[in-house]
C-alpha cells in the first residue's frame, strides 16, 4: 500500500516510452512472390503492411519508419526515398499525385503511401530478365545492413537532438548509452528460402544488431532460412512463420506491432526449436556436423583438399576421425551434386531415452 | 503509464462525458485517431491494435494469456481506460458465455478509416485550392502563433505590457475560468491562474479550449463538433493552407476565437483559407513527443517563454534559469528564492520559505516538480540518460520539495466511494486487491475491513461477477 | 631473497622518444576534438609532462643516476620531447572567424583515425587464452590517472573482460594479481566473462599495497597457460603500474622459458617506460617492440587495454599447431508441452536442451562435448562472431570534391552530403595547404582538403557514404553496404567472393623477423 501514504520516491519521470523507428524490410523476391500468387498476391500483401505501418505511425506522433525492398541481386530503398529518384518529380507531386490531397487520409499516411508505392513501381521497372534468372534468392545481407546503417544514423541524431550538441560523445562507436535513445527494430518480411551465400555477411549484421540491441522480427511468408531464425533468436526478436498468408494483417497487427516497452509486458510467439546450423565455407551447404580450422574457424562440410585450410591457407592436421576417409579429391563439381542430400541427416536419429 | 504530463486536463473532462457523446465523437476518423494517439496508456494501444482487425470478439482468457503475469497491473489499468472512454466493451460476466472483449462499433469503424483511408469524411481537413498567399512562412506562423499565446500569459501574470493585450472576449473567458480575478484597477492572478502557468505550453491550450469549450456550450454551440474540430486541428500539417468553406457553421464561427488564441492564422487577402500554427497541429502530441518535435516548436516558443529546457537545479536547492524573458522570471519567483539576475539568466534556491509560499497561494508540489522537469535543461536531461534513464531532477531535491508541502497539508480530499460491511473477509480482501490492481483505491484499512476507492463503475461489475460465481 | 629492479628510462632520450612523441601529437588533437577549450589543452599538456616525471620511484632512480637531467639538455638544444605539437597551432580560423569548420573538420579526422587501420588479412589467433595480470602495489594507489590508477585500472580491466569475450567468444582468460611480492590469483581460466568481472568487483574494496613481482606473475601465468591446447594462442597483457619489479630469482630465465612455452607478453604501463618491461615485450613478441605502451591518460590507457582484444597476428607457422576439428552445431528446441527428460550432461531434469547433431543426446548449455559420441558441440553463432576478422572490410577513402559531385546524399543512411555549391575556391585550398606546411606531410593536408566534401567512398562499389556510416560499417556492421546492396556486376561469380563483394582467399601472411 506504498502509493497510499504519500512518501513514496517520487521520479520525475516525464519522458514516458519513447518513439520508437520501425525499418521493414521486404523481400521483393519475384519468384517467390510469383510462387505465393495464388495464396497471398504481392498487391494484397503491400496493402496490407501499409495499414500496419500507418498503425505503427498512429501509435506515437513521433514514430518513424523507413522501407528497405531485398530484391534478387539488389537493396534498395523504397521509403524514405533517395533524393536522386526524388528529384524528377518533385515539382509535380501535388499536382500529379490527387490522393495527398484527399482530406479523408491523414496526410503524413498518404505521403508514405504515395512514395512507397512509387519506389516499388519504379524497381519493378528497372529489373530485367537475367537479374531474375540468374538467382532465386534476394539480397537480404545487404538490406539488413542498409536497414542498420540507417538506424544507426537516425539515432545518432536524436540523441544529438535530444541531449547537448556540445560533445562528441554519441558517436556510433559508444553504443551503451542508447538505453533511453531512440528505440529501434527491424521486421523482415521474407519469401526466399536458402541465404546460404550470405551466411557471413548476415551474420555480421546479426551480431551488429545485437550491438546495438536491435531486435530483429522476421515474418517468414513462404520458404525457411536458417540464418534468419538465428538473427531474430540472437537479438531477440520474435520469429515467426505463418501457415496461412492470408491473415497477415492480424498476425503483423497482433505479433509485430508492439514496440520493444510493450513487449516487456505481452507474450511474445516463441520458437519451438531454433536450428543453429551453419553454412560451410566450401559449398556453401547448411551443414550441423563441420569441420573448423582451429586457425580461423572457418567451417567446412568436408575435410578440405590437401588438408589446406582454404580460407587461411595453414595447412591442417587431421585429427583422428577414422571414420571420414572422403578425403579422395573428386572434381568439385560433381561431387556438391552427388552429396547434394547427404548433407542434412534426418532430425529424427536415434531416440532420445527418457522420451 | 499514463504519465503525470500526459494526464492532462482534457483527459478527466473527456472521461466524464457520456456514452453517447463518444459514439458521436468517434464518428470522426480524425477525433478517433487522435484519442487513440493521445489518451491512451502505451498498453492499451497494443490491445487496441490487436483488436481492431479481429473479425470475432476476443476472450478475455486469451487476453490474459498474451500479457505476461507481471504486467497485470498495466493490463488492468489499460483495460480500465479502454473503458472509459467506450473504446472497447467487455461482456457482462455470466456463467453461459465466457467474457469476450470488443471495440466499440463506432470506434472500430472510424480507425479502420484512419488507417486506410477512404471514405467521405474529411476529417483530415480539406486543402485549400485557391493559390497561397504569399509570405506565410514556417517562421511567420511560429512568431505569430507565440505572440498571440504569450500575449494572454502575459495577461494572465499581470505583466501586461502595452499593445499586446489580448482581445476583450479571452480576456472575459480567463476572467470566467477564474484564471484571473478583475480587481478595482487591474486583474490579478487567482490560484488556479498559477497551476495554469506552471503547465506546459500544449496543457495550457488545452485548458484554454476547454474553458472555452463550456462557454460554447452555454452559447448553444454543438460540444462533439467544436471537440472534434479540436482533434482535426490537431491531425492537419503545418505551413499548408486549408479551405474555411468546406468547414462546419459551427467550426466556422470557432475560428474567430481561435485566430485570438494565435491557434489559426487567417491571411487578411484570401479570406477562405486558414494556416494552423504549431499550437494547433500539437494539440494531439503527447508530451514525450513535443520534445523531440524539438526542430520547430522550440523556435517557436523557446525565444521569448523558453520551452526549450534551460533550468538547472543542484542537489543543493540552488536554481540556475538561463532566460530573460519576464515571463519565465515571473513564474519562476512564484516558488523560488531568486537572488541574483544576470542578462541571460537568474540564479537563486528553492527554499522551504519558498516552497511554502507557492504552496499557500495554491500551488503543488507536483506541479512545481513537473515544471521543473519539463524545463529541465538538456545538461540535466543528458545527464539522467547517461545514468540509465534516471530521474531529470535530483532525486533529493524532489523528494524535498514534496516534503515541504506535506508539512503543511496534513490532509487531502478525494472525492469517491467508501466501501465497508463486507460479508466477508475473503470477499473484502478479493474487492480490495482488485480495487489496488485498476488503481482505483485511495485508502485501506485493514482491521475496520474498510476501503474508499476514487471510481466505482469496474468494481461494481466485479462485484457482480463476484456474486455471479 | 629479493631484489628491487629499478631500471628506468625516462621518456624521450633515447630511440623510445619517437613513439612517445607521436602518441602525443595525435592525442592533442584528440582534445581538439572533444571541446575548444584552450585552457584545459595547455593544463592537460602539461599535466601529462608533470606527472610522468614524478613517479614513485624518482629517489630510486636519482641514487643511480641513470636519469637523464632536465636542466642540463635544456640548455643546449631542444630535447625531442620538447618538441610539442600545440593543438592551438593548427586550428584555422573560417571566414566567419569562428573556428566551428576547423572543429568540425578535426572531429571527422578523429573518427576517421580510429577507424584507419591495418586491413590487410594476416592470419591471426582466434581461439586464444590470455591471462591478464593486474598490478595490485602501492604503485596504483597513485591519483595521475583519475580517480586512482587502481579503480580505473580495475574499470578498464571489467570492460577488458566484456570486450574480450564479445571480440572472442570461443576464447578463454584468466585474471592474476600482483601484490605484497607475490601473485595472487584472482580468478581461473574460463570462458565466463561474468565470473571474471565478479571477481573483479570484489577487489574494488581493497587497495594497492606492497612490491609487485613480474616474475612471480609470469611463472603462475606459465603454469596457468600450461595446459593451453596447442591451437590457440598463449598471451599475456600485464597492466603495470609500478616502476620495479621485486623478484625472488632471475627474470631472464623466466623469460626463457616464457619463449619456449610460445608465451607473448603486452604490457600497458601507466607510469615511464621500464627496461625489462621493454625487454619481455620484444623478446616474446619475436622482436616486435609494438606490444608494449605507456598510457598517457585515461583514454589512451582504455585504448591501449581495448586494442588488445583483437586477436593477435600469428607470427610463425610453427608456433602454433593447427588442426582441423570435427564440430557439431546443434540445434535449440524448448521442449515446451512436451515431458521433461533428464541432460546428458549433468542428469538434471529439463524440457529445453540441445540436441547432439550426431547421436541426439540432449546437453544443457553449450560449447560442450557430447557425452555420449564425444563430439564439440558449438553455438555456431559463437564462430561466426569472429567471421568479420577473417575478411575485414577495406578501408575507405575520402572523395576529393573533383570527384564529389556523383552523388548528392550517403547511399546507406540518405544523410544529405554538402552540395558541391560549397566547395572551396581554390586560394582557400592553397592558403589552408600553405599554412600547415610545417610537419605535416603532404598526406595530411590532402586530407584536410578533401575532408570538406564529407564524403567517403568504398574502392570496390564505388559509392560515396557519410562519416557517420563510415565509423558504423568499420566498427559495428563489418559489412559494406554498398557492395552488399548490389551484386548484379556478380552475377557469375561464386564461391567465397560473394560473401563480401572484394573478399580475397586471405593470403598466409607471416610477420618479418
Amino acid at each position: 500500500m506504498d502509493r497510499v501514504d504519500g512518501t513514496d520516491h517520487y521520479e520525475g519521470d516525464v519522458q514516458g516510452p519513447g518513439p520508437s523507428l520501425l525499418v521493414i524490410v521486404l523481400d521483393t523476391n519475384p519468384h517467390a512472390w510469383t510462387l505465393l500468387h495464388p495464396t497471398l498476391p504481392l498487391s494484397k500483401a503491400i496493402a496490407n503492411i501499409l495499414v500496419f505501418i500507418n498503425a505503427h505511425l498512429a501509435s506515437h506522433n513521433a514514430n518513424q519508419v523507413a522501407v528497405v525492398a531485398s530484391h534478387c541481386h539488389r537493396a534498395v530503398w523504397l521509403y524514405p526515398r533517395p533524393q536522386a529518384a526524388n528529384s524528377v518529380d518533385v515539382e509535380m507531386k501535388d499536382a500529379s499525385h490527387p490522393s495527398l490531397n484527399d482530406a479523408n487520409k491523414y496526410r503524413p499516411f498518404a505521403l508514405i503511401e504515395d512514395s512507397l508505392l512509387t519506389s516499388l513501381r519504379e524497381l519493378v521497372a528497372t529489373t530485367t530478365e537475367p537479374d531474375i534468372s540468374t538467382t532465386n534468392t534476394s539480397q537480404m545481407a545487404g538490406a539488413l545492413t542498409l536497414a542498420l546503417a540507417y538506424i544507426n544514423k537516425v539515432n545518432v541524431a536524436y540523441l544529438d537532438e535530444n541531449t547537448s550538441p556540445s560533445k562528441e560523445s554519441t558517436t556510433s562507436v559508444d553504443t551503451t548509452t542508447n538505453v533511453t535513445g531512440l528505440q529501434s527494430r527491424i521486421l523482415v518480411i521474407s519469401v526466399s528460402g536458402d541465404l546460404a551465400h550470405q551466411y557471413i555477411p548476415i551474420m555480421n549484421t546479426t551480431f551488429a544488431a545485437q550491438r546495438l540491441r536491435i531486435p530483429i522480427d522476421i515474418l517468414k511468408l513462404a520458404g525457411d532460412t536458417v540464418f534468419l531464425q538465428q538473427a531474430s533468436d540472437t537479438t531477440k526478436g520474435i520469429y515467426m512463420q505463418l501457415s496461412n498468408p492470408q491473415g497477415l494483417l492480424q498476425y503483423l497487427m497482433m505479433a509485430f506491432l508492439p514496440d520493444n516497452t510493450s513487449r516487456k509486458s505481452l507474450v511474445a510467439p516463441t520458437q519451438e526449436v531454433v536450428d543453429f546450423r551453419a553454412a560451410c565455407f566450401c559449398h556453401r551447404r547448411v551443414v550441423d556436423v563441420g569441420f573448423v580450422c582451429s586457425i580461423c574457424l572457418s567451417i567446412f562440410c568436408t575435410p578440405p583438399e590437401g588438408a589446406v585450410c582454404m580460407t587461411c591457407s595453414t595447412h591442417l592436421t587431421l585429427g583422428d576421425y577414422g571414420a571420414k576417409p572422403a578425403v579422395v579429391p573428386r572434381r568439385k563439381k560433381k561431387k556438391r551434386k552427388l552429396n547434394g542430400g547427404v548433407d542434412t541427416p534426418s532430425p529424427q536419429g536415434t531416440p532420445v531415452p527418457g522420451k | 503509464m499514463a504519465s503525470a504530463v500526459s494526464n492532462l486536463a482534457s483527459f478527466e473532462y473527456l472521461e466524464k462525458l457520456p456514452g453517447i457523446t463518444f459514439r458521436k465523437l468517434y464518428l470522426e476518423p480524425s477525433t478517433a485517431l487522435a484519442i487513440f494517439r493521445r489518451m491512451l496508456p502505451h498498453l492499451a494501444k497494443a490491445f487496441v491494435m490487436a483488436l481492431l482487425y479481429m473479425d470475432k470478439p476476443f476472450l478475455l482468457t486469451d487476453l490474459d494469456q498474451w500479457v505476461q503475469s507481471n504486467a497485470k497491473r498495466q493490463r488492468d489499468e489499460a483495460l480500465s481506460t479502454l473503458s472509459r472512454l467506450h473504446i472497447v466493451t467487455i461482456s457482462a460476466p455470466s456463467r453461459q458465455e465466457p467474457q469476450v472483449v470488443s471495440l466499440t462499433d463506432a470506434f472500430r469503424v472510424s480507425l479502420r478509416l484512419a488507417l486506410t483511408g477512404g471514405g467521405n469524411h474529411q476529417s483530415f481537413g480539406v486543402p485549400s485550392s485557391d493559390a497561397k498567399s504569399a509570405g506565410i512562412e514556417l517562421e511567420f506562423l511560429d512568431e505569430y502563433g507565440r505572440t498571440q499565446w504569450e500575449g494572454i500569459l502575459h495577461y494572465v501574470v499581470s505583466t501586461g505590457r502595452s499593445g499586446a493585450q489580448p482581445t476583450a472576449a479571452v480576456q472575459q473567458l480567463l476572467e470566467a475560468g477564474n484564471l484571473v480575478s478583475r480587481g478595482r484597477r487591474s486583474t490579478e492572478i487567482t490560484q488556479a491562474g498559477f497551476s495554469f502557468l506552471l503547465q506546459e505550453v500544449n496543457a495550457q491550450v488545452w485548458t484554454l479550449l476547454l474553458l472555452w469549450l463550456h462557454h460554447a456550450k452555454e452559447l448553444g454551440m454543438d460540444h462533439v463538433e467544436i471537440l472534434s474540430f479540436f482533434f482535426m486541428l490537431g491531425s492537419l500539417e503545418l505551413g499548408k493552407a486549408y479551405s474555411i468553406k468546406t468547414l462546419k457553421p459551427t467550426q466556422k464561427s470557432m475560428l474567430e476565437n481561435l485566430v485570438d488564441f494565435g491557434l489559426v492564422y487567417i491571411p487578411p487577402s484570401v479570406k477562405d483559407q486558414f494556416f494552423p500554427t504549431r499550437l494547433a497541429t500539437t494539440l494531439t502530441s503527447d508530451a514525450s513527443a513535443l520534445r523531440s518535435i524539438t526542430a520547430g516548436f522550440e523556435s517557436a516558443l523557446s525565444t521569448g517563454s523558453g520551452t526549450a529546457g534551460f533550468i538547472i537545479i543542484e542537489t543543493n536547492y540552488r536554481l540556475y534559469a538561463y532566460t530573460d524573458s519576464p515571463l519565465q522570471i515571473a513564474v519562476l519567483a512564484l516558488f523560488t528564492k531568486l537572488t541574483t539576475r544576470y542578462p541571460n539568466m537568474v540564479t537563486g534556491r528553492v527554499t522551504r520559505e519558498s516552497v511554502y509560499r507557492a504552496v499557500s497561494s495554491g500551488i503543488s508540489s507536483d506541479q512545481i516538480i513537473t515544471y521543473l522537469s519539463t524545463h529541465a535543461h538538456p545538461e540535466l536531461l543528458k545527464a539522467s540518460a547517461a545514468k540509465g534513464g534516471g530521474p531529470v531532477l535530483p532525486p533529493t531535491v524532489v523528494d524535498q520539495i514534496r516534503l515541504w508541502q506535506i508539512e503543511n497539508e496534513r490532509m487531502k480530499t478525494t472525492y469517491g466511494f467508501l466501501f465497508k460491511d463486507f460479508e466477508s473477509t475473503d470477499e473484502y480482501k478479493k474487492l480490495l486487491k482488485y480495487a489496488d490492481e485498476i488503481g482505483v483505491l485511495t485508502w485501506a484499512s485493514k482491521t475496520e475491513e474498510k476501503f474508499f476507492v476514487s471510481k466505482v463503475e469496474q468494481l461494481k461489475d466485479y462485484m457482480k461477477s463476484l456474486k455471479a460465481k | 631473497m629479493s631484489r628491487i629492479r629499478s631500471l628506468v628510462r625516462p621518456r624521450g632520450i633515447n630511440r623510445h622518444s619517437d613513439t612517445v612523441h607521436h602518441i602525443m601529437s595525435s592525442s592533442d588533437e584528440d582534445y581538439v576534438a572533444d571541446d575548444s577549450d584552450d585552457d584545459r589543452n595547455a593544463q592537460t599538456a602539461t599535466g601529462t609532462h608533470g606527472t610522468r616525471s614524478t613517479g614513485p620511484v624518482r629517489d630510486a632512480t636519482n641514487g643511480r643516476g641513470v636519469r637523464g637531467g632536465d636542466g642540463k639538455e635544456k640548455g643546449k638544444k631542444q630535447a625531442a620531447w620538447e618538441k610539442i605539437n600545440r593543438s592551438w597551432d593548427i586550428v584555422i580560423e573560417g571566414a566567419d572567424g569562428s573556428i566551428n569548420s576547423a572543429v568540425d573538420g578535426l572531429i571527422r579526422q578523429n573518427k576517421r583515425k580510429r577507424l584507419l587501420r591495418d586491413t590487410t588479412p594476416l592470419q591471426r589467433g582466434i581461439i586464444r587464452h590470455l591471462i591478464l595480470i593486474i598490478d595490485l602495489s602501492f604503485a596504483m594507489v597513485e591519483k595521475d590517472l583519475r580517480p586512482t590508477r587502481y579503480i580505473l585500472t580495475l574499470r578498464t580491466a571489467t570492460e577488458f573482460v566484456t570486450e574480450y569475450f564479445e571480440q572472442n567468444p570461443i576464447s578463454q582468460l584468466g585474471i592474476i594479481g600482483m601484490r605484497d611480492g607475490i601473485a595472487i590469483r584472482i580468478s581461473d581460466i574460463s570462458g565466463n566473462p561474468t565470473e571474471h568481472i565478479e571477481r573483479l568487483r570484489a577487489l574494488g574494496d581493497q587497495q594497492g599495497q606492497g612490491n609487485p613481482s613480474l616474475q612471480n606473475a609470469l611463472e603462475m601465468s606459465r603454469a596457468a597457460l600450461f595446459h593451453a591446447p596447442s591451437h590457440g594462442t598463449r598471451e599475456v597483457l600485464i597492466i603495470y603500474g609500478a616502476l620495479l619489479s621485486s623478484d625472488p630469482g632471475d627474470i631472464h630465465d623466466t623469460i626463457e622459458s616464457l619463449i619456449t612455452d610460445r608465451i607473448r607478453v603486452s604490457i600497458v604501463g601507466l607510469a615511464a617506460q621500464v627496461a625489462i618491461c621493454a625487454e619481455l615485450c620484444e623478446k616474446t613478441n619475436a622482436g616486435d617492440k609494438n606490444n608494449y605502451h605507456v598510457a598517457l591518460d585515461e583514454e589512451h590507457f582504455k585504448a591501449l587495454v581495448m586494442a588488445t582484444t583483437t586477436p593477435p597476428v600469428t607470427q610463425t607457422k610453427q608456433q602454433s599447431q593447427s588442426s582441423l576439428l570435427q564440430m557439431g552445431f546443434p540445434s535449440r528446441t524448448l521442449g515446451v508441452g512436451k515431458t521433461m527428460s533428464f541432460c546428458a550432461c549433468h542428469s538434471k531434469l529439463s524440457r529445453g536442451g540441445y540436441l547432439c547433431s550426431r547421436c541426439d543426446s540432449k546437453v544443457c548449455s553449450l560449447p560442450a562435448e557430447c557425452p555420449a559420441c564425444g563430439l564439440t558441440l558449438i553455438l555456431s553463432t559463437h564462430l561466426a562472431r569472429s567471421y568479420h576478422h577473417l575478411f575485414p572490410l577495406k578501408n575507405w577513402v575520402e572523395v576529393p570534391w573533383s570527384a564529389a559531385s556523383v552523388s548528392k546524399e550517403c547511399y546507406s543512411c540518405l544523410a544529405p552530403f554538402p552540395p558541391m555549391s560549397s566547395a572551396p575556391s581554390q586560394s582557400s585550398n592553397k592558403a589552408k595547404t600553405s599554412r600547415e606546411n610545417g610537419e605535416k606531410d603532404k598526406l595530411d593536408s590532402e586530407n584536410i582538403a578533401a575532408n570538406d566534401s564529407e564524403r567517403y567512398a568504398c574502392e570496390v562499389c564505388n559509392n560515396h557514404f557519410c562519416i557517420d556510416c563510415d565509423v558504423f560499417a568499420h566498427t559495428i556492421s563489418h559489412n559494406c553496404p554498398g557492395c552488399q546492396s548490389d551484386t548484379r556486376g556478380l552475377i557469375e561469380n561464386d564461391s567465397v567472393d560473394r560473401n563480401r563483394g572484394h573478399g580475397t582467399i586471405v593470403a598466409d601472411v607471416e610477420m618479418a623477423g
